[in-house]
């Protein structure tokens, strides 16, 4: 045996033991996805026509309850429990000539926080990528709306649970190399649908092919998301939820908040031990008194 | 048969005529609660949206009176560590009292959750089965969960000996019901043969267990253990909103905290307020060391509003200075949602009682006292709207059809069933309060029985 090399001490092993325990117990993701295997989907401002196809080919395939003038109008419509993908005419706040058909779906954050915070494990975050709501499990607490970043998740009031975009896991379940619904049914390849890296690298392309100012979503918003959306202006200037560019929702930050409550309550549970020394004094004095 | 029913109409018709005023009190409860039972099976034949409509605002009115209650029964559940946990012979005479109404309070306040859940029925084998550790819910009502069953047994405690005394006076089926709550021994009815075929007596009499439940001890470490899940619970409950990053209005380690605070002031004034009324409703004069105890309470009840009141100041002026908490403090301050605010939160729940708390307390005015904490609980019920729903309204996104047009907020109101709902769930618990108040051992004890 090589006497240089180095030996394994007690010490070495119960520190990665507690390392490791501390890692799983601060909730690092259950599953560990390789980057490279990770699909994601890409929606172009630019390219998209607003026909309104991806919309009503997710409400065929995933069986939801159409509602035809969404389909026709350019009015603004909002996401909910029944139109899980909407694509809605915008204009930068600063450059108003300018209108763009926006395609907005759930964006499949790399660490979503839907998930961190959902009571019963209902949210999921597939290794290939999709974030899945499972209804069967979902107790409809409405916690993931308030947890997500983009305000996507939606209640339906029929079902009682959330619902939203699942990347058409089932439809795939992305390993045929099918498409979602709504990324087959585009005419125009304003959505594509590949691996992330592939992907990054196309939105990446497409904007320096353009001439127009532009801006990658997607890239470090929440972290990192499998949506990546290609917008004529920053977000903000959209009208669009604005994320912050970390993950949300962080496990450590969770335990930062939370121990702030447990030190307010010692300090609360000191002042009630001192406030019943009063009584003890008071009761030493009148044992006092009456001797 | 016959006669036995006269008998027994004639009976109730007594009852109701020597108190009419608690009859009447028991069928306007028993008629909201109906309203509530109507709105309910409403929801679920047609839509829950009938109850809750909003999808930008989708925790309102009931989560908002589901946190009032709940804090307001944690509140109490650390005040009863006062007389139990830190042995406060003063505060001991109200345990009973104080333990039931934090029971009946987090016990109604887990009913609104429950309704305002769209599945509730899979919260407890999906919370069991695969809970999941990094949420602040699953732990809440967990935790939650785990303090129901320890302030029953710590009220089982201390009725217990009430119990006893109640059984060897009372005969019958009345004897034998007493006798089992007590534990105590059962030979001369026929129950004892039916526990016995049950094999249910040789452990609920085995002498070890008995050891166990005489030891004088026992109540306090019950009583320790109540208010470590208790504040663990409600510091969890201030967790489920201050770690919703997204809302810029919750997030932060500042509402763990303020839960803990505005727990122990609505706790006070909820305790003071059910008590000055029990002794009115029932025509009683207070013993002298009650109210005593009720004029320190109601000076520590002052104290508790101004450090309240420190602790909003602290979260609003430090708000104007963070670029990212300056847009929810200005809509909070001067938004929509303002005059209630400035009118409820701060002045009704904050100045106005605080002065008239030691005021009345140096002049020894129970009525002052009882406008006092009903003007906490009133201004705390408006405080935990605004929280809850003012805290969805401010936008994340700020949509506007043109530039120089308005921003569009969120609306939301409660619609009728949900007051329906609201107003019922909340009868039920004065119900249960003033069943409890007639038919259990609530009444305070001197300090030499207690």
């Amino acid at each position: 045996m090589n006497k240089t090399a180095k030996k394994i001490s007690r010490r070495s092993v119960l520190k990665l033991l507690a390392g490791g325990s501390i890692s799983a117990a601060l909730g690092a993701p259950t599953i560990v996805f390789a980057q490279s295997r990770r699909y994601a989907k890409l929606a172009d401002t630019f390219r998209c026509i607003g026909c309104k196809r991806c919309m009503s080919a997710c409400q065929r395939w995933n069986g939801l309850e159409m509602d035809r003038y969404e389909l026709i109008t350019d009015r603004n419509t909002d996401l909910t429990a029944n139109s899980w993908v909407v694509v809605n005419l915008r204009a930068d706040s600063d450059n108003r000539t300018q209108r763009h058909y926006q395609h907005w779906a759930c964006q499949h954050c790399e660490r979503p926080a839907c998930a961190g915070v959902c009571p019963v494990t209902a949210i999921t975050k597939l290794p290939q990528g999709p974030v899945v709501i499972n209804e069967n499990k979902c107790i409809g607490c409405r916690y993931c709306y308030q947890a997500c970043p983009f305000k996507i998740p939606r209640f339906d009031f029929e079902k009682r649970v959330t619902r939203k975009c699942h990347l058409c896991y089932n439809r795939t379940p992305l390993l045929n190399y099918m498409k979602p619904a709504c990324v087959a049914a585009c005419p125009v390849g304003a959505l594509a649908f590949d691996y992330r890296h592939e992907i990054v690298k196309e939105a990446q392309r497409r904007v320096r092919r353009l001439k127009n100012p532009s801006y990658i979503m997607g890239l470090s918003e929440a972290g990192g998301t499998d949506m990546i959306t290609i917008l004529p202006a920053k977000p903000k200037n959209m009208g669009l939820v604005v994320a912050p560019k970390k993950v949300v929702n962080h496990t450590l930050d969770k335990i930062r908040i939370s121990a702030s409550g447990f030190a307010a309550a010692s300090v609360i549970a000191g002042a009630m031990y001192q406030y019943s020394n009063t009584d003890q004094h008071r009761d030493k004095e009148k044992h006092e008194g009456e001797d | 048969m016959k006669a036995k029913i006269d008998k027994g109409l004639r009976a109730s018709l007594e009852a109701i005529e020597h108190s009419p005023r608690f009859y009447v009190w028991l069928s306007v409860l028993a008629a909201f609660i109906l309203l509530a039972g109507y709105a309910l099976v409403a929801s679920l034949v047609l839509s829950m949206e009938i109850l809750e409509f909003s999808l930008q605002i989708p925790w309102a009115t009931m989560v908002s009176a589901y946190t009032w209650l709940v804090v307001v029964g944690s509140g109490l559940c650390i005040i009863n560590a006062l007389g139990g946990v830190f042995g406060m012979h003063r505060y001991e005479m109200m345990s009973k009292r104080i333990v039931f109404l934090s029971l009946t309070t987090i016990m109604f306040g887990l009913m609104f959750i429950m309704l305002h859940l769209g599945r509730p029925e899979r919260v407890a084998i999906y919370n069991a089965i695969s809970p999941n550790f990094r949420s602040a819910i699953s732990w809440m009502g967990s935790l939650y969960n785990i303090y129901l069953v320890v302030v029953v047994v710590e009220f089982w405690l201390l009725i217990r000996s009430n119990l006893t005394e109640q059984a060897e006076q009372a005969e019958g089926w009345k004897r034998t019901i007493l006798g089992l709550l007590a534990l105590q021994d059962l030979s001369d009815s026929r129950l004892d043969g039916i526990l016995e075929k049950l094999h249910l007596k040789r452990f609920l009499y085995h002498p070890r267990l008995h050891r166990i439940l005489d030891d004088p001890r026992l109540p306090r470490v019950v009583a320790s253990v109540a208010f470590i899940t208790g504040v663990a619970a409600l510091t969890m409950l201030g967790s489920v909103f201050a770690h919703a990053e997204s809302r810029a209005l919750w997030y932060g380690p500042y509402y763990p905290v303020y839960f803990l605070v505005s727990a122990l002031f609505t706790g006070y004034a909820a305790l003071l307020a059910a008590t000055i009324i029990t002794y009115r409703a029932r025509g009683e004069e207070m013993p002298p060391e009650l109210k005593t105890l009720m004029f320190e309470m109601a000076q520590v009840l002052a104290l508790l509003l101004a450090v309240g009141f420190v602790l909003t100041s602290y979260r609003l002026v430090t708000g104007l200075f963070d670029p990212l908490r300056q847009g929810p403090t200005l809509f909070i301050l001067k938004g929509p949602l303002s005059p209630s605010f400035w009118i409820f939160e701060v002045g009704l729940m904050s100045v106005v009682p605080g002065l008239l708390l030691v005021i009345s307390a140096r002049k020894k005015s129970v009525g002052g006292v009882l406008a006092g904490s009903l003007m906490v609980l009133v201004g705390a019920f408006v405080m935990r709207y605004l929280f809850v729903v003012g805290g969805q309204i401010y936008p994340n996104v700020f949509p506007r059809l043109s530039a120089d047009l308005p921003i569009i907020l969120p609306s939301y109101l409660p619609t009728i069933m949900e007051v329906f709902l609201i107003v019922g769930i909340f009868s039920g618990f004065l119900l249960a309060y003033t069943l409890g108040e007639k038919f259990l051992p609530l009444k305070e004890e001197g300090p030499e029985h207690a």
